[in-house]
């Protein structure tokens, strides 16, 4: 019993400081990037009220190119997509350096994995996200190579809205935009919003595993 | 030992004695001495009892900084935690040299240098019936003035209507009710109706449809001096404006805006402002709250405990623990999604069910008071186009400057705004007020926006509840969660009015103050 409890109070002490250090390490935004965190969340966890996803460790090559597609009007110009609009003259108010700064912040943030909030057929999902795992990676673990981000972590309903996005043309169809283009090119393959669905919620166990 | 009957005032002070602030005003409202609406009781909080008295207000705006103010008075030691730059919230005069903190398009307020020259971009208007913005306006000696806010020598303006020039709203108002009454006139007259009228009954309506609408003897509208004088009047005999054109008048939907917005009890007149800007109210709160208010403190963490209630903020480049009793939080609710808290799984539904209201202001220094000139002293011009409204100054009367309402557009209408530049809203407000004054755009000298969707830290105004959510959730919000209390205009009836922030802290306070006694009782008891 004696053992047992001492068992019990080390593992409390041991959680305990693990608790403190994981909460000393958590990155605190400079002042000028605190307002990426007022639409994203704490650690840009994701706020869904507001549609602003979750970002918390996304790669930094992937944030600043998007970024720069922002800046550029590649994204968050296209009148059917509001919530990019909202976010577009953030990007825009960026310097180059900035961009850089913000983007490695971005990749050092943590939070918790989202919550799954779409119920598709994942099973379905499987069989379309074949041709996806060509760039993004069979684990969704995403291509710098390719310019494919990770897709592990973002918010399920963020995957839904981009992948109709794209699919619609509102995102992905700016000549510039190469990798958008792909993108956009490769939504054919998914017939109908049942299928986007599907996909995503595959993707959704693929951040379970 | 002859027995006396308690007086009301006698008997509600043995409340008092026995049970409190809460009690009092409980029992007031029962014995039917209080409504609602009527004056605000003083709020005599029980001081910090047992159950603790270290607090974390979150959010220095109106609702915030009541809660503080009230519980340092009874003893309490309050910690405000703001997350923008400055203190008030949604309470915001601008000035020469202020920064306005829209995201992605940091400004700088550009009026002159001048006390006069001032804008009220959040809170505008207190109406009479605004107890609570009233009565600590009087305890802080904040100075009110008159607000003109509906203005017969002001304009109704429609573009595709009467040549899209502007017309006198005094006219509207007088030729709506004219033409308006006339109708009624007839159809009393020839009896129209499925159930005739008594003779005396059809005698009454026909008096007052003739008054309401200066209708002649044979009881036709032919016009009225209502709508004001064309010229003459005094030295020279009056001549009054013609007619306007009833089809035309009903094309120009008349009556969406402009002719009824005073009727709306929030908007009826008298209104009142606060002389020399509406931040005077916070500037008295923050002269009036000992502890320093700590701002660019951003809350990353809120976490009831049994006994108390945890909130991590980062300031200054660290991270921040506070402990505390009690914590008081307006933090906007559609934030509440992005920071980790362990409120209940209900709460926290109720909170993600609200969405963001929203309101988009334009302020145009003029360097000259043409309106003046027009006649035009205060109040407000209703126009179909997307500006909606232009604000004259009730202040500075006959001053060489001024500072106008260049536009006011409401909930979606504001995104309209938002998605431009600081820049091109400008430009678009000061076309919309040339076709309404000639020479408009050549009067600005100095202009600034504020889309409170964009407004760092905001990212809204005024909150949407469903009528599912207000069902649902709302007297759940009202409510504490462990030590959590949720406060500010969004849990209230009256979202994006100071009164509605401050009925939600006397709500939340008296809960508080409920809880404190018992305690209190109980610890005597133990």
């Amino acid at each position: 019993m004696n053992a047992a409890r001492i068992t019990f109070v080390a593992v409390s002490v041991l959680a305990l400081t693990t608790l403190a250090r994981a909460e000393g390490e958590l990155p605190i935004p400079a002042d000028e990037f605190v307002y990426c965190t007022v639409c994203h969340g704490v650690q840009l966890m994701g706020n869904p009220t507001i549609e602003a996803p979750r970002l918390s460790g996304m790669e930094s090559w992937y944030v600043e190119n998007q970024l720069r597609a922002f800046r550029k009007g590649w994204r968050g110009k296209h009148e059917m997509d509001l919530i990019g609009m909202e976010m577009q003259p953030m990007a825009a108010a960026l310097s180059d350096e900035q961009v850089k700064e913000v983007s490695a912040f971005v990749s050092t943030t943590r939070s918790d994995a989202p919550p799954s909030t779409i119920d598709g057929d994942a099973d379905k999902g499987r069989t379309h996200y074949s041709t996806c795992a060509a760039c993004h990676g069979v684990r969704g673990e995403g291509n710098i190579a390719l310019g494919s981000p990770a897709l592990t972590g973002l918010n399920d309903w963020y995957l839904v809205t981009q992948l109709r996005n794209f699919r619609d043309g509102t995102r992905g169809s700016h000549a510039g935009d190469t990798y958008g283009m792909q993108m956009r090119a490769s939504t054919r393959l998914l017939p109908d919003d049942e299928a986007i669905q599907d996909v995503v919620t595959y993707i959704s166990t693929l951040q379970e595993q | 030992m002859k027995e006396k009957n308690l007086s009301r005032r006698h008997f509600l002070g043995l409340v008092g004695a026995a049970g409190g602030a809460t009690a009092v005003y409980q029992t007031a409202m029962a014995m039917g001495l209080m409504q609602e609406t009527g004056p605000v009781a003083m709020l005599a909080l029980q001081s910090a009892g047992p159950a603790g008295k270290k607090v974390a207000v979150l959010g220095a705006g109106i609702a915030g900084l009541t809660v503080a103010y009230e519980l340092e008075r009874a003893g309490y030691e309050v910690t405000i935690i703001e997350a923008s730059h400055r203190v008030g919230g949604r309470n915001l005069t601008l000035r020469h040299g202020d920064r306005v903190d829209e995201m992605g398009y940091d400004q700088v307020c550009n009026f002159d240098d001048d006390p006069e020259m001032y804008f009220n971009a959040g809170p505008a208007r207190i109406p009479g019936h605004h107890h609570r913005v009233l009565h600590y306006c009087k305890e802080l000696q904040i100075p009110l003035q008159i607000k003109a806010n509906f203005s017969r020598p002001a304009y109704k303006h429609d573009p595709e209507r009467f040549g899209g020039k502007p017309v006198l709203m005094s006219r509207y108002v007088a030729d709506a009710r004219g033409f308006l009454s006339e109708l009624l006139y007839k159809a009393v007259d020839k009896n129209v109706f499925d159930e005739p009228l008594s003779a005396e009954d059809r005698e009454r309506v026909l008096q007052f449809a003739t008054g309401y609408g200066d209708l002649n003897s044979k009881g036709k509208y032919t016009g009225t001096r209502r709508g004001g004088y064309k010229s003459g009047g005094f030295a020279k005999p009056a001549e009054h404006h013609p007619i306007m054109d009833f089809g035309e008048l009903l094309d120009s939907k008349f009556w969406a805006g402009g002719l009824t917005n005073s009727e709306n009890p929030d908007w009826g007149e008298p209104l009142m402002e606060a002389v020399g800007g509406m931040d005077n109210i916070i500037k008295g709160f923050v002269k009036n709250i000992k502890r320093p208010i700590l701002t660019n403190a951003q809350v990353q963490s809120i976490q009831n405990r049994a006994d108390g209630i945890d909130i991590i903020y980062n300031h200054k480049g660290q991270r921040h623990k506070f402990s505390a009793d009690w914590c008081f939080n307006s933090i906007p609710t559609h934030f509440m999604q992005g920071i980790p808290n362990n409120l209940s799984k209900e709460y926290k539904a109720g909170l993600a069910s609200l969405r963001p209201g929203n309101f988009f202001k334009i302020g145009f220094q003029m360097k000259e008071r043409f309106w003046e000139r027009e006649g035009i002293y205060g109040g407000i011009t209703s126009t179909n186009q997307k500006i909606n409204q232009i604000w004259y100054p009730s202040h500075g009367i006959h001053g060489k400057k001024g500072v106008v309402l260049g536009a006011y557009a409401f909930w979606d209408q504001s995104k309209f705004f938002e998605r431009m530049t600081p820049d091109e809203r400008l430009r678009f407000a000061a076309d919309c007020g040339e076709k309404i004054h000639p020479g408009y755009a050549d009067y600005i000298e100095a202009g600034v926006s504020i889309p409170w969707g964009r407004m760092n830290h905001m990212m809204g105004c005024g909150t949407s509840w469903s009528p599912e959510a207000r069902d649902r959730y709302y007297k759940m919000l009202q409510q504490p969660d462990g030590r959590h209390y949720m406060i500010g205009d969004q849990i209230s009836y009256h979202t994006s009015w100071q009164e509605g922030a401050f009925a939600s802290a006397e709500v939340a306070l008296l809960d508080l103050d409920q809880r404190v006694r018992a305690a209190s009782s109980t610890s005597r008891k133990g």
